[in-house]
C-alpha cells in the first residue's frame, strides 16, 4: 500500500487494519504523532490527512492508501519555523511538548482553511485536544497571534528580548 | 539575576515545536521487543495459582516474569529513608488493589503480549474491599495490610503527631469554637505521556533505562535495589518528562522492563495504555481533615485541633513523607501559639496514591484556607484582616519549632489585595512582616515570640 508522507511517497507493509498513528510510528518512524491515548481522546496523534486533522490512531492504513499525509515534521524547520510553530514557541504554547504536535497541525488546518480565525473559531478547532501543563491560555493565545498576523517566522530570535523585570511582592529579590 | 522577569526562550522549545523531541517512546533499539503485564482484576483477593507455562510457549513470546524472577521483591520507595518495605514489585500471595501487576511478558509486538497475558493461568479467592477511611480505627475494620489499618511507624506512634502550647487553655478561653471538615478527593495527574521504559541490556552486562521518571537518580536507586545490583551498572537516561505533575515519582514500569529484559536478553519497551494509566497509576490521595478553632469575637486564632486522615491506598510508598510535610503545614501561613494535630497514614484497597504538585500540602491549604473564611463569617469580620492580623511574621515560631526569618504571608495578602482592587483600612494596607508590636503583640502571642537575639521561644 502507498501513502505519501510530508511529501515522499512510501510503499508501507503495514496490514490495512493497522492504524496510521502504529505505520506512521513503527514503520516509517515518523515519531511526532504521539500514542497519548489511542482512543481518539487525546489529540496528541493529529496529522493531516489531505489537510484535514485527524486522529492517526482511529484511522486504519487502509482508509488512507494514496492519501497526502502531513505531520509536523512537514511543516518547518528549526531553521524556518512556520508560523504556527513560530507562535507556539515564542508564547510558551509547548511547555512538555507531548501534545504539542496535535495542536500545531490542528491549528494549521484552522489557519489554512480560515486565515482570520477568531479565538472562539480556534477554541472550536483545537476543543478536541488535551494539554495538561498550559491551561490551554498561551495556546489559545498563539494560535490567536498567528490569525491576526502578529507572528513573523523569520523574526524569532534564538533568545528573546530580556524585559524589565517586574516585581510583583515588595521585598522580593526579584 | 538577570534572568528572574527576563522572557527566555525555553531550551527545548524548537524541538517540541518542530516534533523532534525525543521522548522514551521515540527511542529506536533494533530488536526491542514489547511488554505487556497481567494485573489483578480485583481489589482484593488471595492469589491460589499461577502458572506461566503455556504463556511462555507461545510463538513470539521471549519471557515471562513473576516474583519469583526478582531478586528483591519487596521493596519500598522511602527504605533508603528507614521506612520499612512493604510492596512487591510483582504481586505475591494477594492482591491489594485493582490493577496491581502479578506477571509481565515481553513478546515480539503488543498483540503477541497481549495473547501471552491471556494464557497465565491464574485463581483468586477474593475478598471484601475497603475504600472508606474514616472507618480505618473501627475495632472490626479488617485487615488489608500486614502493618495494621494505619502506617505504624512514626517513632513511637501509629501517626505523625505535633503538640504546642496549652491547647486545653486556649479552648477555654475561647469565644467561639470553629469547627470545619474537608474532604479533597484523589486526582489522577494524566500526563499526555503515558508512563513508558525502554530497557536495554549491554554487552558489558550493563543495562541502558530510558525513562520517564522525575526524579531519574531515585529511580535507579529502586531499580538497583530490586536487583541487588550496585548503581554502576545502571546507565539512566532521562529528563526528557511527557508531563508528570508527581504521578512519575513512583518508579512504575523501569523495575519490571529490567527484570525481562535481563531474562529475554533483548530490548524491552513498555508503554501503558491510557486505561493503565487510570487503573493502576498512582493518583493524588483523597484525604480527610477535620478542624476546631478556638478564636476571639476580636478575631484571634489562640488554638487549633486538628485531625488528618491519610488515604495511601494499599501500599506506603510516599505517604508517610506527604502525610508529614502536611503536619508543617497544618496552622497555613499563620501563627497559632496553642495547636494539637494527629495524622493518619490509612491504607485502603484503592491504588496506591503519591505525590502531586505540593504533596501533602494542597490539601491543607485548601482546608486552611477555607477554614479562615469560615472563621471571617462566623465571627462577622473582614477575612483578608482576619489572615494579616493572624499572618506569620518575623520572630514568631511555627508549630514544629521553627523560628520565622523571612515570613512572606503579609506582603503576599497585600499584593493579592491590590492586584483585585480589595479595599483595606489604612493600619491593614500598611502592615509589614515585622516583628510583632503594640495591639499585633497580644498576650496569647507573647511567649512564643522568639527574642530580639535570635533565641527560640
Amino acid at each position: 500500500m502507498r501513502v505519501s508522507v510530508n511529501g515522499v511517497e512510501h510503499e508501507v507493509q503495514s496490514p490495512p487494519l493497522a492504524s496510521l498513528l502504529h505505520v506512521l510510528r513503527e514503520e516509517l518512524e515518523i515519531t511526532s504523532p504521539k500514542a497519548g491515548c489511542q482512543q481518539g481522546g487525546c489529540g496528541a496523534c493529529t496529522v493531516l490527512v489531505n489537510g484535514e486533522p485527524r486522529r492517526a490512531c482511529l484511522i486504519p492504513l487502509g482508509v488512507v492508501a494514496g492519501a497526502a499525509i502531513t505531520t509536523v515534521e512537514g511543516l518547518g524547520t528549526p531553521d524556518e519555523l512556520s508560523p504556527v510553530q513560530a507562535a507556539f514557541h515564542e508564547r510558551y504554547a509547548a511547555q512538555c511538548g507531548f501534545c504539542t504536535a496535535g495542536f500545531v497541525m490542528a491549528a494549521t488546518a484552522l489557519l489554512e482553511r480560515k486565515p482570520a480565525a477568531t479565538r472562539e473559531d480556534v477554541l472550536e478547532a483545537l476543543s478536541g485536544h488535551v494539554c495538561r501543563c498550559t491551561g490551554y491560555i498561551k495556546i489559545v493565545d498563539a494560535v490567536e497571534a498567528v490569525a491576526r498576523g502578529e507572528v513573523q517566522p523569520e523574526q524569532v530570535e534564538p533568545s528573546f528580548e530580556p524585559e524589565e523585570a517586574e516585581v510583583l511582592i515588595p521585598g522580593s529579590p526579584a | 539575576m538577570k534572568a528572574v522577569g527576563a522572557r527566555l526562550p525555553r531550551y527545548d522549545g524548537l524541538a517540541h515545536v518542530t516534533g523532534r523531541t525525543t521522548y522514551v517512546d521515540d527511542v529506536r533499539i533494533r530488536g526491542t521487543l514489547w511488554v505487556k503485564a497481567l494485573r489483578s482484576p480485583h481489589h482484593h483477593a488471595g492469589i491460589t495459582r499461577l502458572e506461566t507455562r503455556r504463556a511462555e510457549a507461545l510463538p513470539g513470546v521471549h519471557a515471562v516474569v513473576t516474583h519469583e524472577d526478582v531478586p528483591k521483591n519487596v521493596y519500598g520507595h522511602l527504605e533508603a529513608l528507614g521506612i520499612p518495605a512493604d510492596e512487591p514489585l510483582l504481586a505475591e500471595d494477594d492482591v491489594r488493589y485493582k490493577g496491581q501487576p502479578i506477571a509481565a511478558v515481553a513478546a515480539v509486538d503488543e498483540d503477541t503480549a497481549r495473547q501471552a497475558v491471556d494464557l497465565i493461568e491464574i485463581e483468586y479467592e477474593e475478598r471484601p474491599a475497603f475504600f472508606d477511611m474514616r472507618k480505618a480505627l473501627d475495632p472490626d475494620w479488617p485487615t488489608i495490610h500486614p502493618w495494621g489499618p494505619v502506617y505504624p511507624h512514626y517513632g513511637p506512634y501509629n501517626h505523625r503527631r505535633v503538640r504546642k502550647g496549652d491547647v486545653d487553655g486556649a479552648f477555654e478561653n475561647a469565644d467561639l469554637i470553629v469547627e470545619g471538615v474537608y474532604r479533597p478527593q484523589a486526582i489522577e495527574h494524566c500526563p499526555i505521556e503515558p508512563q513508558t521504559a525502554l530497557v536495554v541490556p549491554e554487552p558489558n552486562g550493563r543495562l541502558t533505562i530510558y525513562s520517564c521518571t522525575q526524579a531519574l537518580y531515585f529511580s535507579m536507586g529502586v531499580v538497583a535495589a530490586h536487583l541487588e545490583w550496585p548503581l554502576n551498572k545502571l546507565k539512566f537516561v532521562g529528563g526528557t518528562v511527557g508531563g508528570g505533575f508527581g504521578g512519575k515519582v513512583d518508579t512504575a514500569s523501569e523495575t519490571i522492563c529490567a527484570v525481562l529484559a535481563l531474562k529475554a536478553k533483548r530490548p524491552v519497551k513498555w508503554r501503558w495504555t491510557r486505561e493503565e494509566e487510570f487503573l493502576a497509576s498512582s493518583t493524588r490521595a483523597p484525604w480527610h481533615m477535620e478542624i476546631a478553632d478556638a478564636v476571639t469575637s476580636d478575631g484571634w486564632m489562640l488554638g487549633r485541633r486538628m485531625l488528618t486522615l491519610h488515604d495511601s491506598g494499599a501500599y506506603a510508598r510516599f505517604s508517610p513523607y506527604g502525610l508529614t510535610k502536611h503536619a508543617f503545614h497544618h496552622t497555613g501561613a499563620y501563627t497559632i501559639p496553642n495547636v494539637h494535630f494527629d495524622g493518619f497514614v490509612v491504607f485502603t484497597n484503592r491504588t496506591p496514591t503519591t505525590a502531586m504538585r505540593g504533596f501533602g500540602v494542597t490539601s491543607v491549604s485548601f482546608a486552611v484556607e477555607t477554614h479562615m473564611n469560615r472563621i471571617a463569617q462566623e465571627l462577622g469580620i473582614d477575612p483578608l484582616q482576619l489572615r494579616l492580623r493572624n499572618a506569620n511574621r518575623i520572630g514568631d515560631t511555627t508549630a514544629n519549632r521553627v523560628v520565622l526569618k523571612d515570613p512572606s504571608t503579609v506582603p503576599v495578602v497585600l499584593a493579592a489585595a491590590e492586584r483585585v482592587g480589595y479595599d483595606l483600612p489604612p493600619e491593614y494596607a500598611s502592615m509589614t512582616a515585622e516583628r510583632r508590636s503594640g495591639d499585633l503583640l497580644p498576650e496569647h502571642l507573647a511567649a512564643q515570640q522568639a527574642s530580639a537575639d535570635g533565641g527560640e521561644a
